[in-house]
């Protein structure tokens, strides 16, 4: 075993923490938020230039070839800094979606693009009345003239408003709730029946809403080839459920240490309240929640990168169950311990609380994975 | 022992809730279902007609305009309202400021403020946290000095709830800063349009604007608003406090909320079956509906019961530690109910949507306002550890 990160890891995690150091402090992050893009261009570039974009892009087509456990430095330097960047849907979403479904042909186009963050993806698969519950795709394709039209609705597309294409998980046969039959279309985000209706998420997460009626949309990969799709479905899926969960433990970090600041300078009753046996304890259990999380983080980094039958799939179900468990209680204990100050939006610690819920929503909740869990042992 | 109502307890019982449902507007109930809190308009509406019963104020002495209920006619009339879902009278006004009027004040304030309390023709908000006094509250620097008849207030105050809405602030002030600390705090009230206040808004992380800071610079107070006697401020400030123990357990809440979830997991499904069809969240509610039975009852126990609360005096505890806590977990599961469909931000006037997300992010304060649970874990360990 080994937990230690590589040279090149060590450095890119560095390089970022100084980038967001300089570009993402709460107070500008604040002002993005506000912005009517709802995020940094320049950090998008800058990102661009360290090269994030290309982070899990394969080598062949210009990108570092990574997978989950170089992507797991880098999702929780994003957290820790509460980052609104279109990271998640385009370069580990999108980016993996195409690495496993499309054709050579359109992964030359496109992948080349991706990684010198040029193209920016979003990942259109959940919808609404499916929840939580995986496969429940009901948007359509159809094939119509040389392509293909979509119709339905997709759910909380991350980053919606910032993309240029969207990966889009469609049925071509079956019903909702079948994991078979379904198929993944690129589809251009200004392409005729299309309706994006974008907004923030409460963490200030830019997404929307797509609205599909006719869309005319390229395949990625053969749309017969159910077992293809599936395949590349899982593999995003659980490329973003490692993604989330290393985001969760940055956000866990950056509390637990605002939090532990706030114990050394707070004084009421004529002294410091971290001087309080019961606060004490309490950072004892957070720091507890963070260990914990931390490792089950790495735990689902390994379990995609070496993605083998049902230990690895337990791995994952286990992580994006027991981090959002312990990140949620990190949140609320370090609002907690920071009174009142800890409940106001002028103050960072509370929209860790706002991340962490975001994420622990996304691709499963706890409860979710703790039923596929069930369901395998 | 037993837990019935009498049957004139039931009969206020089914009187109340006539009234309420014939008289409390659909348009508010619906807002509160759905889980928004009273929007000003909605608190002065209900509450004047709850006033037209003697119900805005119902422990008051008729002659304040008060119905004189007692204690298990209070506790009905509460869960009552909890259960329309209705606005609760305005707490400053009529739980805290009131019945400090009638135990300190002079019949000139008694006979001017009382019958505007009740009726909100006056809205009152709180001024006793500071930056520096948060749990620590007798620490409190916002300063009275005196001039004349008048006194002159310099400092700040914070985490104001509705400073935004209110038309006066109670506030602790020191005009004395030798001896204990304690010793040298008054209890005024003060009009927020005298020259020198200022009011700053405050957002709180379910991106709302519920709190707010209260500055003052230089601002003249007449001497006839001191409340009490000077410097002893504190006796009245811990008067307060300890009347806040009626609503503190936040029962009916509990249950409305928790009826509200049943409802919806009857109505949303999860790629096909209902949520209330999964046996583990029926468990769940199973669980937080026990919880609340005991707290209720426990509710019942120590406010009814003067032995009990003679072998516990610091009770009020125990119902806000509990009561606090079942409230965090019951928004904490509204939040994940309302799920990837909640995760949208949306303004509080967007009716159409349910804040759940929101209003689970707000329930974080439930712990810290009001004294946090640390400071009743404190009350209470030292009423039994000494």
């Amino acid at each position: 075993m080994n937990f230690e990160l590589n040279d090149e890891q060590r450095a890119l995690q560095a390089s970022l923490a100084r980038m967001l150091g300089d570009r993402y402090g709460f107070e500008k992050r604040r002002t993005y938020a506000a912005s009517a893009a709802g995020h940094d261009e320049g950090t998008w570039h800058e990102m661009g230039g360290l090269g994030l974009t290309a982070l899990l892009v394969p080598e062949v087509h210009g990108g570092f070839g990574g997978g989950a456990r170089d992507l797991l430095p880098v999702m929780q330097e994003l957290g820790a800094a509460l980052s609104l960047e279109p990271f998640l849907p385009s370069s580990v979403l999108g980016t993996t979606a195409l690495g496993l479904a499309a054709d050579v042909a359109t992964q030359e186009t496109l992948l080349p693009a991706l990684a010198a963050g040029e193209e920016r993806l979003a990942w259109a698969h959940d919808e609404a009345a499916g929840r939580h519950a995986p496969w429940s795709i009901e948007t359509r394709a159809e094939p119509r003239g040389e392509g293909w039209a979509l119709d339905g609705r997709k759910s909380n597309v991350l980053g919606a408003g910032l993309a240029r294409h969207f990966v889009v998980s469609a049925r071509v046969s079956g019903r909702g709730g079948e994991p078979d039959g379904c198929a993944l279309f690129l589809a251009d985000s200004g392409a005729a029946g299309l309706g994006c209706r974008t907004f923030r998420l409460v963490d200030d997460t830019p997404a929307g809403e797509l609205d599909l009626r006719g869309v005319v949309a390229r395949p990625l990969g053969d749309p017969a080839d159910g077992a293809q799709a599936r395949a590349a479905i899982e593999g995003t899926l659980a490329m973003g459920i490692a993604a989330v969960c290393a985001d969760m433990v940055g956000a866990m970090q950056s509390a637990f240490r605002l939090a532990m600041d706030y114990l050394n300078t707070r004084k009421q009753f004529g002294r410091l309240i971290g001087e309080n046996q019961a606060l004490r304890h309490r950072a004892a259990d957070m720091l507890v929640s963070l260990e914990l999380a931390r490792s089950m983080a790495i735990a689902a980094a390994v379990a995609v990168d070496q993605s083998q039958g049902d230990d690895a799939r337990r791995d994952l179900h286990r992580a994006k169950l027991s981090v959002g468990r312990h990140a949620r209680a990190l949140a609320h204990a370090a609002i907690q311990l920071h009174g009142g100050i800890g409940m106001t939006e002028e103050y960072a610690v509370g929209h860790y609380l706002r991340r962490i819920h975001v994420l622990d929503q996304l691709f499963g909740d706890g409860e979710a994975h703790a039923d596929r869990l069930a369901e395998l042992a | 022992m037993d837990l019935e109502l009498t049957s004139a307890q039931r009969t206020f019982r089914d009187d109340v809730r006539a009234f309420v449902a014939a008289r409390l507007p659909a348009e508010i109930r619906e807002r509160l279902r759905a889980g928004h809190p009273p929007r000003k308009e909605d608190t002065v509406t209900w509450q004047r007609i709850l006033n037209e019963r003697g119900w805005a104020a119902p422990h008051w002495p008729r002659k304040y305009g008060g119905a004189e209920l007692g204690q298990m006619e209070r506790l009905i009339l509460m869960d009552e309202l909890y259960r329309a879902p209705a606005p609760l009278p305005q707490v400053f006004n009529v739980t805290m400021l009131g019945p400090v009027l009638i135990e300190f004040g002079t019949p000139a304030q008694c006979d001017y403020f009382l019958p505007r309390l009740a009726n909100l023709d006056l809205w009152f908000c709180q001024g006793f946290s500071e930056p520096g006094s948060g749990s620590d509250l007798a620490s409190l620097r916002t300063a009275a000095r005196r001039d004349d008849d008048h006194y002159i207030v310099n400092g700040q105050k914070i985490w104001t709830t509705t400073a935004h809405w209110a038309d006066w602030v109670f506030a602790l002030v020191r005009t004395n800063s030798e001896g204990r600390k304690q010793e040298g705090i008054s209890f005024l009230l003060i009009d927020l349009k005298t020259p020198g206040i200022t009011i700053r808004p405050i957002r709180s992380i379910d991106g709302e604007h519920h709190l707010n800071e209260v500055f003052f610079d230089e601002v003249r107070v007449p001497a006839s608003n001191l409340v009490g006697e000077e410097n002893r401020g504190w006796a009245c400030a811990k008067f307060l406090l300890g009347n806040e123990r009626t609503g503190i357990a936040n029962v009916g809440l509990c249950r409305e909320r928790l009826d509200y979830a049943r409802e919806l997991a009857g109505c949303v499904t999860q790629g096909g079956p209902r949520l209330v069809d999964d046996p583990s969240l029926r468990r769940e509610f199973a669980l937080l509906e026990a919880e609340i039975r005991a707290l209720e009852v426990t509710n019942y126990r120590f406010l009814l019961t003067p032995s009990a609360q003679q072998a516990l005096p610091a009770f009020a505890s125990v119902l806000k530690l509990k009561g606090v806590e079942l409230q965090q977990d019951i928004n904490a599961l509204l939040g994940r109910l309302a799920g990837p469909a909640g995760l949208e931000r949306r303004s509080a006037d967007d009716l159409a949507h349910g804040p759940l997300t929101a209003r689970y992010f707000y329930s974080r304060a439930a712990s810290i306002y009001g004294g946090t649970s640390e400071v009743q874990k404190d009350i209470l360990a030292k009423a039994i550890v000494g």
